[in-house]
């Protein structure tokens, strides 16, 4: 059954997060392939950049903390598209879903404690070649109000 | 710092995507779609078994970059689809070009493909600000 044309528009959040450090080397290590234990996110591979994890290097480097490695922003930029696709008006068939485009701006770096909230809504529902998509744009913003990510978040969902 | 793209440049980056990398980016991201965890739930879906997040393979995209041009800070923008998705045991070859450089932005064009030679993101584009 196709997605409703007249949810375009519905919006979702605003929803806040704030960055934790332990967290951010976490995601950085872990996307970078390193293998986690008890008490530890394992050894850093030597492609990952230190500014994402080492203090140290990171006081010397350009920004004076760690990183976000920028696709970090997901773990809370997904936020408005998660509660669309659970939304029960709308009525998506979460079976059928898969994630099917994804884009990111990112407008600036982030860093431990950085406090951002982000809001998204409903931008897009049309039908292809048989299959619904669903279209989410979200915007995060820091707690001075600038943008810091932008994304457009595309899920498809494949007849039954 | 002072180092110089051209168009034309290119560069390779390739990941393993091992046997519990997708339970390891379901901790780091909160990703826990059963479909990434649970191999019962991956067969429901047609796999042999879990999947790894596509927002993981979009990650190792951007890292392909980010390595590329040194600083993981620098990256402004991805875009990507996901056409197929990366098993547990696959490896993944990213392959990078230049695309332009020009108002201080860097943009390639990134390929991805599995050892099988299926290509896993297409249209894959990263930018970065020169710094």
């Amino acid at each position: 059954m196709a997605l409703d044309p007249k949810f375009v528009g519905r919006a979702y959040g605003p929803f806040t997060y704030e960055i934790g450090r332990e967290k951010l080397r976490e995601f950085s290590l872990i996307l970078g392939g390193s293998v986690p234990s008890a008490g530890t996110f394992g050894e850093p591979p030597a492609h990952v950049s230190p500014l994402l994890y080492s203090q140290e290097a990171a006081q010397a480097g350009p920004y004076g903390d760690v990183i976000a490695f920028p696709s970090f922003a997901v773990v809370f930029a997904i936020r408005p598209f998660s509660a669309a696709i659970a939304d029960p008006e709308l009525g998506v068939d979460r079976v059928r879903l898969v994630h099917g485009e994804q884009e990111l701006e990112f407008l600036g770096v982030m860093r431990p404690g950085d406090v951002l909230t982000t809001t998204g809504q409903i931008s897009e529902l049309y039908r292809k070649a048989g299959m619904d998509f669903l279209v989410v744009t979200t915007e995060t913003r820091n707690a001075k109000g600038e943008p810091v990510v932008r994304g457009v978040w595309t899920a498809v969902i494949r007849p039954a | 710092m002072a180092r110089t793209f051209q168009v034309g440049d290119t560069f390779t980056h390739v990941r393993q995507c091992d046997r519990l990398r997708p339970v390891y980016y379901a901790g780091a991201s909160g990703d826990y779609n059963p479909i990434h965890i649970d191999p019962e739930v991956g067969k429901l879906a047609g796999f042999n078994g879990v999947i790894l997040q596509g927002l993981c393979t979009l990650g190792w995209a951007v890292e392909a970059v980010a390595v590329f041009v040194g600083d993981p800070g620098l990256v402004r923008r991805v875009k990507v689809r996901f056409s197929r998705p990366v098993l547990p045991e696959d490896t993944v070859t990213f392959q990078g070009r230049v695309t332009a450089v020009a108002d201080g932005r860097l943009t390639t064009e990134v390929t991805a493909t599995n050892q099988r030679g299926e290509p896993v993101l297409r249209g894959a584009v990263v930018e970065t600000s020169l710094g």
